[in-house]
């Protein structure tokens, strides 16, 4: 689908740093619960090249708690003998519920501003996150949305199976192709392993959309 | 043994000559016999629901009545205390015994009895009152009468304490309404009640219990109690909130709960609200009456307060109500109810307290109060279900899927009580989702066909709910599963459950269908079914200019189908731009209009579905947009408020350059 990319508005800057005044980020179309992405995870290192295609599902967004939620499955994994799905829980980076800052998980701000520099969107936003931590940034109207994945567990498969999910993803998401990169962090593997997904359209010819309501 | 046997027998014998006996006492013409008689009764009952019960069942309350009311006894004055001293405590906390005093005729008798010169009596007459005015059953007091007015300040200005106590109680009892709320106020009775707060133990908590049924909901009412002596009341009753007596900190409690729903701007103070949720939660440990209403003090006071849940999930309020919960000990229904209200309340929005309340394994606990006797303890139970299955991830992770939680809830569907089938069917809406898990609990259960059938109920509630459980069940489901709900509706089926006359029914069928459409290229065919009569419907439904809820889902159907094949697409455009033109009007301007973003942006994305560049008659349905109107529009909506709206307008702008317009 042929998209010409939105120009990358500068962000603005809120007044005041409350982050309890700050709204939540608007929903986008396609960071929606029933969304499906399709990509791979290069996760090479020294002794050879390899990346696993991966299959990613958006189960639930609530925006107001910066939270989302989904599954992720990896599909030729080596030492497995089917596809591996986790289950993962997503911060966004709001400035109402969370920051640049991910304070947890092994990764020291040197981490987080090492990984999510490697994400061209986010220059324009470095020198403020470098000076205040980002809390003057106001993402409302920002055409990327910024978020940490943390795989909690394995959906088909047991903790025995040889693989780890200690670590988890800096996300970058593209509200206009709905495309997705991510770089796997974590102290005891391969650094920066890349993510790269695109949108799924179940061999339709444009896009297609489900929703479900929780009472 | 036939010893035990025997001698328990004959106790039981002479227990009940006994009981028979006192029914001769109590007629007798002898004043001394029938005192004696009384307070044998009244000593034998006291706090005792098992005689209370016994006596009844003999018939001891009309005879205590015509003790009462027997003129010759007027003047006696120890007869007048002892019997009304008796039904009194035949009416208290037993609703039975409030049933018979008031089946016995003697209300009037006793409330004639405040007007005796003999204080004795008075107080007598004035505490049975009080225990007759604490049930529901208790006769409406008419505020509105001036006479009533007039008698009700007489009790609440009376010296003595049970006499102004039964006044509050009145209050507490009967008034129900903004008017009364506001007759009262106007009449002074807030002035009269804060005197009462410095009188004695029972004049202060009667005085608390009226206090919150006057405030109740009723703004003015709080703000003319809080400017009382510039706030000193509500200070005080603060304060009350850290007495030593337990019922008095509940009563302070619900006061300030009621206080607080009604003006939240008087609890600004974080360190207030804290010691509130602490307070009500150290009330759920008692055994008796206060432990039963702290726990629904608890639920009212978090209810849609995500500041205040976090402070009770803070303060430990998950494992504390789950603890209770499990002690296995028998608790009162309406304890449960309110354990499990608030169990909902905390459920309700923090993810922390779901899997935090889910960790402690109290699924079982759950599963067993769904068969609870009592209608409001399942109800409750389905509601506390129905917030923890909020919880996406606990739902992919199937936790509320196991034979032994699904089975119980679906055979609540069938309820006598319309209550327990709402809110079973809310619980249900949340557990079917299981992201198109191959097994489904709930279907092999018969599920889809009582939803189909609850979806055609009298009720729009229910209509609704099922909708959304089928909505959910179908959310990324698989044509195997589409096709089992299919075949049990049918095109006809599907078409009325789109024209329901409530826009909520109207709103929930039309997701569900966009769900239906939504996945593999073959779902969409399902519009197409007896000659296309379901997306007939929804294109109809869109050209009645339906609220904004609906119409989002209806622009989702359209986009989902435009999303297919080209014959798809022209079936979109057939339902957009109808022949004969005059029946068209135009809708999707109207819609890219909305001041609902959702709206706009289900729209434009229709919109990019028709034109998508891989399809070959995208250039024809531009030019049919563009002279409709519809790429004009756009382009005067290209700094649209909402970014996600902006963003789908730039590319379909970007689509329609390619096709050569500027």
């Amino acid at each position: 689908m042929p998209v010409r990319v939105v120009e990358s508005n500068a962000p603005a800057q809120v007044s005041g740093s409350d982050p309890g005044n700050r709204s939540p980020l608007p929903p986008s179309s396609l960071l929606a619960a029933g969304q499906a992405f399709s990509g791979t995870q290069n996760v090479s290192n020294q002794q050879k090249e390899e990346a696993w295609r991966v299959n990613v599902q958006i189960q639930g967004v609530d925006l107001e708690h910066g939270y989302l939620c989904g599954t992720m499955e990896a599909l030729n994994v080596p030492m497995a003998d089917t596809p591996v799905i986790t289950f993962w829980e997503g911060e966004i980076v709001d400035g109402k519920n969370y920051t640049f800052y991910t304070g947890k998980w092994e990764a020291t701000r040197e981490d987080d501003m090492r990984h999510w520099s490697k994400f061209p969107s986010f220059a324009p936003l470095q020198g403020q996150v470098e000076s205040d931590g980002g809390r003057q940034l106001d993402l409302t109207n920002y055409p990327y949305i910024f978020m940490r994945w943390k795989e909690q567990y394995f959906v088909n498969v047991g903790t025995d199976c040889g693989l780890t999910i200690a670590g988890f993803y800096y996300v970058c998401f593209s509200c206009s192709d709905g495309s997705i990169s991510g770089f796997y962090y974590d102290p005891n593997s391969s650094p920066f392993q890349k993510l790269e997904l695109k949108t799924v359209n179940e061999g339709r010819s444009g896009f297609s959309f489900s929703s479900y309501e929780l009472q | 043994m036939p010893t035990t046997s025997s001698s328990s027998s004959s106790a039981a014998s002479s227990s009940g000559n006994r009981q028979a006996d006192v029914f001769s006492r109590l007629a007798s013409s002898d004043p001394e016999v029938k005192l004696k008689a009384l307070r044998y009764v009244k000593n034998q009952i006291i706090g005792n629901r098992t005689k209370k019960l016994s006596f009844l069942k003999l018939g001891a309350v009309p005879a205590i009545a015509s003790a009462l009311s027997d003129s010759d006894c007027h003047n006696n004055s120890s007869i007048l205390v002892q019997s009304a001293a008796a039904l009194g405590s035949f009416a208290c906390g037993f609703e039975a015994g409030v049933q018979a005093v008031l089946d016995a005729g003697v209300f009037p008798r006793l409330l004639r009895l405040l007007t005796s010169s003999d204080e004795k009596v008075v107080d007598a007459g004035a505490r049975s009152l009080r225990m007759i005015f604490q049930s529901n059953q208790a006769p409406k007091y008419d505020f509105l009468q001036e006479k009533n007015m007039e008698f009700l300040f007489s009790l609440l200005n009376s010296e003595n304490e049970n006499v102004s106590g039964l006044g509050a109680s009145i209050i507490a009892h009967a008034c129900g309404t903004t008017v009364e709320q506001q007759v009262l106020c106007d009449a002074g009775v807030l002035e009269k009640l804060v005197v009462l707060l410095d009188g004695s133990l029972s004049q202060r908590e009667a005085c608390l219990e009226s206090l919150a049924t006057v405030l109740k909901s009723n703004p003015e009412a709080v703000s003319r109690f809080v400017g009382l002596e510039a706030g000193r009341y509500l200070s005080y009753v603060t304060e009350l909130t850290k007495d030593r007596y337990p019922r008095t900190r509940l009563l302070s409690c619900l006061c300030l709960v009621v206080i607080y729903n009604t003006s939240p701007s008087y609890f600004l103070n974080m360190g207030t609200k804290s010691s509130l949720v602490t307070t009500l939660l150290e009330l759920l440990n008692d055994p008796g009456q206060s432990g039963d209403e702290a726990a629904l003090g608890l639920s009212s006071l978090i209810a849609e307060k995500e500041d205040l849940q976090k402070l009770a999930y803070e303060a430990n309020a998950i494992k504390n109500i789950v603890d209770i919960l499990k002690t296995g000990s028998e608790l009162n229904p309406k304890r449960l109810q309110g354990l499990f209200f608030s169990l909902a309340e905390l459920c309700s929005k923090l993810e922390d307290c779901r899997c935090s309340f889910l960790s402690l394994e109290v699924l079982d606990l759950l599963v067993n109060a769904l068969r609870h006797k009592n209608a409001d303890v399942r109800t409750a139970a389905c509601i506390c279900f129905r917030n923890a299955a909020r919880s996406v991830k606990n739902l992919s992770a199937g936790r509320f899927t196991a034979d032994h939680v699904m089975l119980p809830l679906v055979q609540l569907l069938h309820d006598p009580s319309s209550s327990v089938q709402v809110a079973v069917l809310g619980a249900l809406s949340n557990i079917v989702l299981d992201f198109s898990s191959p097994k489904s609990t709930f279907i092999e259960y018969g599920g889809i066909k009582q939803l189909i059938e609850l979806s055609k109920s009298m009720d729009p509630n229910a209509r609704c709910s099922s909708l959304r459980a089928l909505r959910n069940l179908m959310f990324l489901a698989d044509n195997k599963r589409k096709e089992l709900f299919y075949s049990e509706v049918k095109a006809q089926g599907f078409a009325s459950l789109i024209s329901d006359p409530e826009p909520s029914v109207q709103e929930q069928a039309v997701a569900l269908l966009r769900n239906l459409v939504d996945g593999c290229l073959n779902s969409i065919e399902f519009v197409f079914d007896e000659d296309g009569l379901i997306l007939d419907t929804v294109g109809r439904q869109l050209r009645k200019a339906p609220q904004a809820q609906m119409a989002i889902q209806g622009m989702y159907v359209l986009t989902n189908v435009a999303s297919g094949t080209e014959l798809h697409k022209e079936a979109v455009m057939q339902q957009l731009f109808p022949q004969p033109q005059a029946e068209s009007n135009n809708f999707m301007l109207k819609f890219l209009q909305s001041h609902e973003s959702q709206l706009r942006s289900a729209t434009v994305w229709t919109i990019i579905n028709l034109i998508s560049p891989s399809s070959p008659g995208a250039l024809d349905r531009h030019v049919k947009l563009r002279n409709e109107g519809i790429i004009p529009q756009l382009k005067n909506m290209v700094n649209d408020a909402c970014l996600d709206v902006k963003i789908r307008i730039r590319t379909v702008l970007s689509q329609s350059m390619s096709f050569g317009d500027n």
